[in-house]
């Protein structure tokens, strides 16, 4: 895994770089930010979704499903005490041509692609400060 | 908490909009509510929304989870979201005159 670095740019606002992507992370306007670009939470959410429809797409492709392309809508549902995401609720619309007993196979895999499985065990979290 | 006129009437309301008291809300207050969300026009399936998170809320006192509202009306994410941009809990749930839901996002 290459090094993730997070660092700040103004206020609320840091930059995120791994390898030569660089990304923004902002609070919204609402929570203290200037909402420069997704919240922490959120590119949690996105991270669920990009790997859900990443990992559909390539068991469609491999299996010669064709007929339109995988695409995922999702949203997060938060809950308080701690202040926290309570359900990542997705949508994902396959090709047309996956038949029915693929599409429970799929929402079976979908639960064991690295993403959802990491967020359902809980991974360990090791924080040190210097 | 400041007052505002909404369907006529004064209402108090917090910082985000929604409305205090949730016995004030009526149907004039709802598409009042509705402009504030941007959404001028409250057509049949924007009322289909508001009316399920109404009634769902006066019977267990609390919004429906999302997936649930989903199923219930019949709408997809991306549709709740066309009709509400706020999304179902910052804006649908603000039309219905609910509580601000818990969290942020």
């Amino acid at each position: 895994m290459d090094l993730i670095t997070v660092s700040r740019q103004e206020d609320l606002k840091f930059s995120v770089q791994l390898r030569d992507h660089v990304m923004t992370t902002d609070f919204s306007v609402g929570e203290g930010g200037k909402d420069g670009g997704p919240s922490p939470v959120e590119y949690l959410g996105v991270a669920a979704g990009a790997c859900l429809a990443t990992m559909v797409q390539a068991y469609c492709d491999a299996r010669g499903y064709s007929d339109g392309d995988v695409a995922v809508n999702l949203t997060l549902e938060m809950v308080e005490n701690p202040n926290r995401i309570g359900a990542i609720v997705m949508d994902v619309d396959l090709p047309n041509d996956v038949p029915e007993s693929d599409r429970e196979k799929l929402k079976a895999m979908a639960l064991r692609m690295p993403v959802p499985a990491t967020l359902k065990d809980g991974p360990r979290v090791d924080i040190e400060m210097f | 908490m400041e007052m505002v006129e909404l369907g006529g009437k004064q209402i108090e309301i917090d910082e985000d909009g929604f409305i205090q008291d949730p016995d004030q809300w009526d149907e004039a207050v709802a598409k009042d509510l509705a402009k504030t969300e941007g959404v001028d026009d409250m057509s049949d399936d924007h009322w289909k929304l508001v009316n399920y998170l109404r009634d769902y809320y006066l019977e267990y006192n609390m919004a429906p989870m999302i997936r649930k509202l989903c199923k219930q009306t019949g709408f997809s994410l991306k549709e709740v979201y066309d009709l509400f941009p706020s999304g179902p809990a910052k804006g649908a749930c603000k039309v219905a005159g609910l509580p601000k839901p818990t969290g942020c996002v």
